[in-house]
């Protein structure tokens, strides 16, 4: 037990070790932990709203552990959830996960010792919304210590069950996936899954109108006590037994209740142990082994030609980009999250809002042309702002920067190969914005096109505004493709600094009188962009001085 | 030639190469010799240009690394110590790409790959990714784009570590075959043997300054009293 506890301690250091880590990132953590204050105390706020406006409904008919069992479910789904990313990543896709294979240890602890840091994550998560909930519920019904302590021992243990469930399928699921093969593919498609999820999430919320016959049920239900806790916790006996206890924990009834959840748990737990020792390392053995393709011949003969350094040197940031999961999950998706949102947002918006398709007609008729571009150019600021692929641009590469450095290429040649990659990649966002815009909202085509031109400046000046920063103060030395984008502020910074300076000269131009028209307009927007460019590229080149070769000393 | 002049190297306070002056003729190959921490993988990167020269001068055939970067680099063919490069990119899109960067013509460059990867033994995992070869193998790809330039000067870092005897074999002769048309080769190691086999001159650096710079007849004039490398290695070495 001793050893297990040893593996975990050092597993959670290596985890959480500031070692290393620069400055920038270390007050990156600092923000976070300040922006945390804040919204706890509006997530408490927020809690208390819901759960005292329910316990006043509720509690006439003795229908009040409907609340207490409605947030016991939650957090379960919400803890599966986030297990599911953390156990595939901590168990299997981490990169030390080899360096623990080779020592003395069953299975069951290297698994134990795994498990650490995804449940630290889940205890933050029950911390932030059950730990409040509990003690909301507990002040609108007055209950006394007994509750209280009830509450504590149950809140501990309700990451248990959903983590060891999830752990259990994973590794099961694991143990027949040939891993070996397609371990970067796995990857990739769990990124889109959350991708997709998130998509998901937001059509059923825009389609789902609540209709009557709920109403009814509902009705019905609370008539009788305990009938809505008995109907939502079918599928969830702990969650039914955790209610219980605790709507009445001085009771027989409460106590056995609450050692028959623990039972539980501890029996899956128990399960947990077995499995992790029978199946863990079936599923991770052979991570790191290679396939053998057929060799082709012609295919490589094909493939050697020559082409120009600045172009080759694109090729290869994109096929890294698209290759490596973590930077696909992350500049990828990441950049069509926002224009699929958008078009989620006008497609499924049936109730009519400001966003749906007939109101977004509407107001392209409406509008005066002056502010309908200036709008619109300010939309894209938002959408391209914070610019993943150019904020990555020199982190990116990490201890391998320095292959740079001693070939004969220029460095211009280098960072304007980054910038053409993060460019290439926004440009996809901007062409899922502008289809949209084309099809749906039936923008004039004059206003499009010119819309178009100044996003593609808007585009450049991101990307290279992006890849400077990221050039100033870099992240070379990271040992997880992850910690490029983890932690850091630079994505914020520049989504800061964009939007103050568009922001500026389009509120300027919003604002004056003497411009008017849509051809004059967009021709001073895009002499100042063009000349914010110009001055983008300047600093660039300064940073490219000064950095180039030295960040990674 | 290398030339290297007055070359001093700070990190922080702390120096690491200090007024280190040393040159390296055509036709030789120099062996670079110390214990860890004692200067060779800074005085590497200084060569090579990937760590700047605040103080003295390096001249790679004439051009100054710090003055005309890009000119001296051409010269230059460097495998370093890591051999962990682009490692998402497949084997030959790597050799194609450095292709590029050296400006090798197509007809010339399909003749080199096939050769080189051929004599390495890893022609068949050209259309793997990097990613997935052995330590071995990227230190046999990383070798084989640096050659594809033939370069005038090769400036290895510890080439030999993780190579298989028949590879390291085969290095061993494309570095004497090198130096035997009238190029250099510059190279840092830990095996000692390699040293007495291969090299015209050697240079051993402790504590970031030179303490013997000769070829080995040289050497064995000096040290008459050592019957081998590896005693005038620790003798020079030793820091008490």
């Amino acid at each position: 037990m001793n050893k297990t506890w040893k593996l975990i301690r050092t597993i959670v250091k290596m985890q959480f070790s500031l070692a290393g880590k620069s400055t920038s990132e270390q007050i990156g953590y600092a923000f976070l932990f300040i922006f945390a204050i804040p919204f706890s105390i509006f997530i408490f706020y927020a809690i208390n709203g819901i759960v005292g406006g329910l316990y006043t409904i509720l509690e006439p008919a003795g229908n009040e552990s409907f609340i207490l069992g409605l947030l016991f479910i939650s957090m379960f789904v919400v803890l599966i959830l986030v297990s599911v990313g953390s156990i595939l990543s901590s168990f299997y896709f981490a990169e030390d996960i080899e360096s623990f294979l080779s020592l003395p240890y069953h299975p069951f602890q290297i698994m134990l010792g795994k498990s650490a840091v995804p449940f630290i994550t889940l205890y933050v998560t029950n911390a932030a919304i059950l730990a409040p909930g509990l003690i909301v519920f507990g002040l609108h019904s007055g209950s006394g210590v007994l509750y209280y302590i009830y509450a504590l021992i149950l809140w501990t243990v309700t990451p248990v069950l959903p983590f060891v469930l999830t752990a259990i399928i994973v590794m099961y699921g694991m143990r027949f996936l040939n891993l070996s093969k397609n371990k970067d593919r796995m990857k990739i498609f769990a990124g889109l899954f959350t991708f997709i999820f998130i998509i998901g999430i937001n059509i059923v919320l825009r389609t789902n109108n609540s209709s009557a016959d709920t109403g009814e049920d509902l009705a019905r239900l609370i008539q009788e006590q305990n009938g809505l806790l008995n109907t939502i916790t079918t599928f969830f006996p702990t969650a039914y037994l955790h209610s219980i206890s605790l709507t009445d924990p001085a009771s027989a009834r409460g106590f056995l209740f609450l050692v028959l959840s623990l039972l539980i748990i501890a029996c899956a737990f128990a399960l947990y142990l077995t499995a992790g020792q029978k199946i863990y390392f079936k599923g991770v053995l052979g991570l790191s082994g290679g396939s053998k393709k057929k060799f082709d011949e012609e295919k490589i003969t094909k493939r050697i030609k020559q082409s120009n350094v600045l172009f080759i040197s694109w090729v290869r940031e994109m096929r890294t980009i698209f290759r490596t999961p973590t930077f696909f999950t992350q500049i990828i998706v990441q950049s069509l999250v926002f224009p699929v949102l958008f078009i989620v947002v006008i497609l499924f918006d049936s109730s009519g809002g400001d966003f749906s398709i007939s109101s977004l007609g509407a107001m392209v008729e409406e509008i005066e042309p002056k502010r309908f571009i200036l709008a619109m150019t300010g939309f894209t600021v938002f959408a391209l702002g914070i610019n993943p692929a150019s904020i990555s641009s020199v982190s990116r590469d990490g201890k391998s920067w320095f292959n740079h450095l001693y070939m004969p290429i220029k460095a211009e040649t280098v960072i304007m190969s980054k910038v053409w990659a993060a460019f290439c990649i926004n440009l996809l966002t901007l062409l899922v914005i502008g289809a949209v815009a084309f099809i749906f909202v039936n923008i004039p085509i004059g206003i499009g096109v010119i819309w178009f031109g100044l996003s593609l400046i808007i585009n450049w000046i991101t990307s290279v505004a992006g890849t400077t920063l990221d050039l100033y103060t870099p992240n070379l030395q990271w040992t997880d493709e992850r910690e490029v984008f983890k932690g850091r502020l630079i994505g914020i910074l520049a989504l800061i600094i964009e939007v103050v300076v568009f922001g500026s000269i389009i509120l300027f131009l919003w604002n004056v009188d003497w411009l008017e028209g849509l051809w004059m307009t967009s021709s001073i927007l895009t002499a100042a962009f063009i000349l914010l460019s110009f001055v983008c590229h300047l600093i660039l080149r300064k940073v490219i001085r000064t950095q180039y070769y030295s960040i990674h000393q | 030639m290398i030339d290297i002049q007055q070359v001093t190297k700070e990190f922080s306070g702390k120096i690491a190469v200090e007024n280190l002056s040393l040159t390296v003729d055509d036709g030789k190959i120099f062996g670079f010799l110390g214990p860890n921490g004692a200067g060779k993988s800074t005085t590497i990167k200084l060569i090579t240009g990937i760590l700047p020269i605040e103080q003295g001068k390096i001249t790679i055939n004439g051009f100054d690394i710090t003055e005309h970067p890009l000119e001296a680099k051409k010269r230059i063919g460097y495998v370093p110590d890591r051999s962990d490069v682009f490692l998402r990119l497949k084997g030959i899109e790597y050799l194609n790409f450095i292709a590029d960067v050296y400006d090798v013509p197509t007809d010339i460059r399909k003749k080199r790959i096939e050769y080189y990867a051929k004599s390495f033994g890893i022609y068949e995992s050209l259309n793997d990714h990097i990613l997935t070869y052995s330590h071995g193998m990227r230190q046999k790809i990383v070798i084989s784009g640096v050659l594809l330039h033939e370069p005038e000067v090769w400036i290895l870092d510890e080439p030999l570590t993780g190579l298989d005897p028949k590879s390291s074999y085969t290095l061993k002769e494309m570095m004497r075959e090198h130096a035997n048309k009238g190029n250099i080769v510059f190279f840092s190691t830990h095996v000692l043997e390699v040293v007495e086999q291969l090299c015209d001159e050697v240079a051993i650096i402790n504590n970031g300054h030179i303490e013997f710079l000769g070829n080995m007849s040289e050497m064995k004039q000096q040290f008459q009293d050592e019957d081998n490398l590896e005693k005038v290695f620790l003798e020079l070495t030793q820091n008490e």
